[in-house]
């Protein structure tokens, strides 16, 4: 079978390197990204099974990563990480079909089980 | 604390009661306030203690705020506890801003540029490790806290190591080295070892080389060796660098010595272990420490947890000369192993073929030679020898909390030396996988079996390289085990595509055993016949167990084969995760435990946690003595009766009450009051839970092993039963907070409970214990499993336990403070007991029907 692929985007680089380890321990293929804009790029060269972003970043954000994983990939599920915890953002993610919404720090384990449910493996 | 005459004049005076209940109740609230700080500044520790242990994805917004909270509530109890004592103790309010300038300088990264080029090293302070470096900060403390005998040394810090790069300009260099090849490092070294030095880094060079000559004679030479940032911290970084040795006590030849050090940063083996701890190459400073050599007749190491989980006992080995002979496995030592008793006792003695050692050269260096003959069987050390080495080496594990690795000298005249001590990394025992059944390999062929030491356990397998010559290193194939005849910390360069490492002569101290362990490599050192009896090229299974359990099968044994390694453990590898935990070291550990011991100054603060407990401490005994002090003056004055009283209870713990209002019935005549005078709602019902028949264990519950190892470095032993006069209760009517303190640990309870149940609270917290730390958590497992079936909000975290609940109506609070008080009374020597995971479950289900037997 397949490795399930996951890109996981945060302006810092300790929350894409511990989830890196994390995932790739439990047999994924993680590519990781410091930024909206790399990470829009690399979608249009390939899709991601699961997609796991920060909220908050300079320059494109949380929200555009995810409206444009929506259009170019339907099916693909993202989860929203984020340091700042705001309503309207959390309602505005839901209308766009946000998979889950963590608070950070996230729980790796929490993350892990949200990732298995986006693939349909729980 | 003595008042002011015209104060007291007042009291007289004046409506006395008044003025000094309003006295104390300022005071009241003053140490309200410090125990809110306090339990504000504990929690959050906790909390950060749970994010960034490996556990969450967490950035570094969030180590900021989590500390921010932290600094306020530490620093408004200090505030509070400066009013309190009238600002008795000046110096907490330095440590913390020492704390907080060292904790902000680690969240933005940088290093300050206002310390020395040169420490010598009794001036090494706490607070500047990161300035020596790891090494440096660690054998200084051995002589100035532990006293121990070390050889004279000084620190050439990391901001010399920033002002001799800026000199060469080199830090541009240095700061696009992220992505180097090897012919760039290549560049690099040698623009290092072509590199000047500025004046200031000269003068204060020659100085310290002139005092140590001053002192040494004009013939001593040093030792000059690296001690980068973390070097000795989470990471060994064992035998990764230069060390030059023999190095005369000249400006020309320090300044060369150091420059070899500097640029060994930058050579091939070191590269790659910075790599693979996720360190952007040229952003690791390196500090340089120049020791006094010692012309070793032997030296060698001492691991003091023997190989293996086996923390009861030590291993010494020794060998002739210097000492690179024992710490790069160049000769096959001779090993001590030494029984960690009341009494050290040797129970192994091997003595080792020594066939080489390494001398010193006089002026010209050293050489490896061949041992002479006559000297190879004799063994380097006599008993009493080993026995002492192995009680300076106890000391230092008890100081550091945990196993150590170290490195000792002895010279002609039989003095021992300390030269280096750092953590011994051992496995977690929860980390240890179960071991494999063998019967799987059934049918394989036994290539070696039961020979050799065991340095890193584990099930591996992959294809044989026998290593001829160390520049073979490159072209070792993914997935290989290697197989050579010495061990060689250069061996390093490899590992992150080795499966094992097996080796025909070597000792588990050497360096390269240390970077195995640490990164989870089997490993596997003096098979004595590794390299002929397996063939290059050969698929092999290693099975690799305690002590000198090993199994190497021919093929490949999947059965065998275990899991990847554990997250955690590759956690560590990620440098900015180990950063932001670093933090840590500066809040969580405790060194201040035992009130009782003279170490019980504000000087001896080092961390928040240590602020915490200080201030809790004193502010509990300010509030008394400033009762009592009250109490006095009322009863010459007024003949009212004192505010403090001496609790008499049935159970042997003394306790003294302060009766803030309504606490306490009047007694009648002299007589101590008891139970029945306690009018306290909530000290009542918590008392009347400690007093519920069966719940006082009186038996004394020995220590054991390794309990009798982690309880001695707590303090002296304190008697099963025995009272301590560290148990204050501050209660009103409807109102307590009460410090209890049993041996090594603390019950903190605060708790509000009147017929307004929005104002009822409990608040509870429990830390400590004399046990190993697994059988301190598996009590707090268990408090917290009784706990949580009374409704209590619970955090928890290893030894530490606190618990909130507030809402519930008088009646429902009594119950609880019943049941609590059993729980205080019923868990005060449980530690001990709690072998298994299973015995929480039992003894939890059993407390809970009113069962309060502890034995199985």
């Amino acid at each position: 079978m397949a490795k399930h692929s996951i890109m996981v985007i945060d302006d810092e680089k300790i929350v894409g390197d511990m989830a890196k380890l994390s995932f790739e321990q439990d047999g994924y293929e993680v590519e990781t990204f410091l930024n909206g804009e790399s990470a829009l790029e690399r979608l249009k060269e390939r899709r991601f099974d699961v997609v796991v972003t920060d909220l908050k970043m300079k320059g494109v954000d949380g929200l555009e990563v995810l409206r444009t994983v929506k259009k170019l990939y339907p099916g693909v599920k993202v989860i929203m990480i984020t340091a700042f915890a705001n309503l309207d953002v959390a309602i505005e993610a839901l209308r766009d079909d946000v998979h889950d919404f963590f608070p950070k720090p996230v729980k790796i384990k929490e993350l892990k089980a949200s990732v298995k449910r986006a693939l349909g493996e729980e | 604390m003595k008042k002011p005459f015209f104060r007291r004049l007042k009291e007289v005076f004046a409506p006395g009661q008044t003025e000094a209940s309003s006295d104390l109740t300022t005071h009241f609230r003053d140490f309200q306030a410090v125990l809110d700080g306090n339990n504000r500044a504990l929690e959050a520790m906790t909390e950060m203690g749970e994010k960034l242990g490996g556990e969450y994805l967490f950035d570094v917004n969030y180590t900021r705020s989590a500390y921010a909270t932290l600094f306020s509530a530490i620093s408004g109890a200090l505030d509070h506890f400066n009013l309190l004592t009238d600002g008795q103790y000046p110096q907490l309010a330095g440590t913390l801003a020492r704390i907080d300038t060292l904790v902000q300088r680690m969240l933005r990264g940088g290093a300050s540029l206002s310390s020395p080029l040169v420490v010598f090293y009794p001036e090494i302070t706490w607070d500047q490790a990161e300035e020596v470096g790891g090494k440096n900060y660690h054998l200084a403390e051995l002589a100035n806290a532990l006293h121990l005998r070390i050889p004279h040394a000084f620190a050439i810090t990391t901001t010399a190591f920033t002002v001799f790069l800026h000199h060469n300009g080199l830090e541009a260099r240095l700061a696009a080295l992220a992505e180097a090849d090897t012919a760039t490092l290549a560049e690099v070294r040698t623009a290092i070892l072509a590199g000047g030095f500025p004046e200031d880094f000269s003068a204060a060079l020659g100085a310290a080389l002139e005092k140590l000559r001053d002192r040494l004679g004009h013939n001593a030479t040093l030792a000059v060796r690296s001690s980068a940032e973390e070097e000795d911290g989470e990471y060994s970084f064992a035998g990764q660098f230069e060390t030059r040795l023999n190095v005369p006590c000249t400006v020309e030849a320090v300044q060369s010595a150091y420059k070899e050090v500097v640029a060994s940063l930058f050579q091939a083996n070191a590269t790659s272990y910075q790599r693979q701890l996720g360190y952007d190459l040229g952003t690791l400073k390196m500090a340089v420490g120049c020791v006094a050599m010692i012309d070793a007749k032997a030296s060698g190491v001492i691991y003091t947890a023997a190989a293996g989980k086996d923390r009861s006992r030590m291993a010494i080995s020794a060998a002739w000369g210097l000492g690179p002979g024992v710490v790069d496995g160049l000769t096959d030592a001779d090993l001590y192993t030494v029984a960690k008793e009341e009494m050290l006792r040797v129970v192994e003695r091997r003595i080792g073929a020594k066939a080489r050692m390494v001398v010193n050269l006089g002026g010209s260096g050293i050489a490896t030679v061949e041992t002479p003959a006559e000297q190879r069987p004799l063994a380097c050390l006599s008993e009493p020898q080993v026995l002492e080495l192995g009680r300076q080496a106890l000391a230092i594990e008890k100081y550091y909390k945990g196993p150590q690795d170290i490195e000792w000298a002895m010279d002609a005249q039989d003095r021992c030396y300390l030269l280096q001590a750092r953590a011994l990394r051992v496995e977690d025992p929860a980390e240890t996988p179960a071991s494999a059944d063998t019967s799987a390999a059934t049918g394989y062929p036994v290539l070696l079996r039961d020979q050799g030491i065991v340095v890193q356990r584990g099930a591996t397998a992959g294809t044989v390289f026998i290593l001829q010559h160390l520049d073979e290193l490159e072209k070792i194939p993914k997935g290989s085990i290697l197989v050579a005849k010495h061990d060689s910390p250069h061996f390093v360069q490899a590992i992150p595509i080795l499966h094992a490492i097996i080796t025909d002569i070597g000792v588990p101290t050497s360096h390269m055993a240390s970077i195995c362990r640490e990164f989870n490599i089997p490993t596997v050192v003096n098979t004595g016949s590794a390299t002929s009896v397996l063939r290059h090229g050969q698929a092999i299974t290693l099975q690799a167990g305690e002590g000198s359990e090993v199994v190497v099968y021919e093929g490949i044994v999947q059965s065998l084969l275990r899991e990847e390694r554990q997250t955690a453990a590759k956690l560590r590898e990620l440098y900015e995760f180990r950063r932001q935990k670093y933090i840590m070291r500066y809040i969580a550990p405790l060194h201040l435990v035992n009130s009782l011991e003279q170490e019980f100054t504000p000087e001896k603060c080092k961390t928040v946690h240590d602020l915490v407990r200080f201030m809790h401490e004193k502010a509990v005994q300010a509030l008394v003595a400033n009762a009592e002090g009250q109490g006095r003056g009322f009863h010459r004055f007024f003949g009212t009766k004192t505010a403090v009283h001496r609790l008499a209870l049935p159970i042997p713990v003394q306790m003294l009450v302060i009766d803030l209002g309504g606490g306490l019935r009047s007694t009648t005549g002299r007589k101590a009051p008891g139970f029945d005078e306690v009018a306290s709602v909530p000290l009542r019902a918590v008392l009347a839970g400690m007093l519920a028949p069966g719940v006082w264990q009186n038996e004394g519950v020995p220590l054991r092993g390794a309990d009798l190892l982690s309880g001695m470095t707590r303090a002296a032993d304190v008697p099963g039963g025995a009272a301590i006069m560290e148990n204050v209760a501050l209660a009103s009517s409807e109102y307590v907070n009460m410090s209890l303190r049993f041996g090594y640990h603390f019950n903190m309870l605060d708790c509000y409970c009147s017929d307004t149940p929005r104002n009822n609270h409990i608040y509870f917290r429990f830390v400590g214990g004399a046990a190993a730390i697994t059988n301190r958590s598996r009590r707090i497992q268990l408090m917290a499993q009784v706990l949580a079936e009374q409704g209590f909000a619970l955090k928890a975290k290893g030894d530490l336990l606190v618990g909130r609940l507030s809402g519930l109506n008088r009646q429902e609070i009594e119950g609880i403070l019943n049941q609590l008080g059993r729980l205080i009374g019923f868990t005060r020597q449980l530690d001990a007991r709690l072998d298994s995971d299973e015995m929480v479950t039992i003894l939890a289900r059993r407390f809970v029907q009113g069962d309060y037997r502890i034995t199985p």
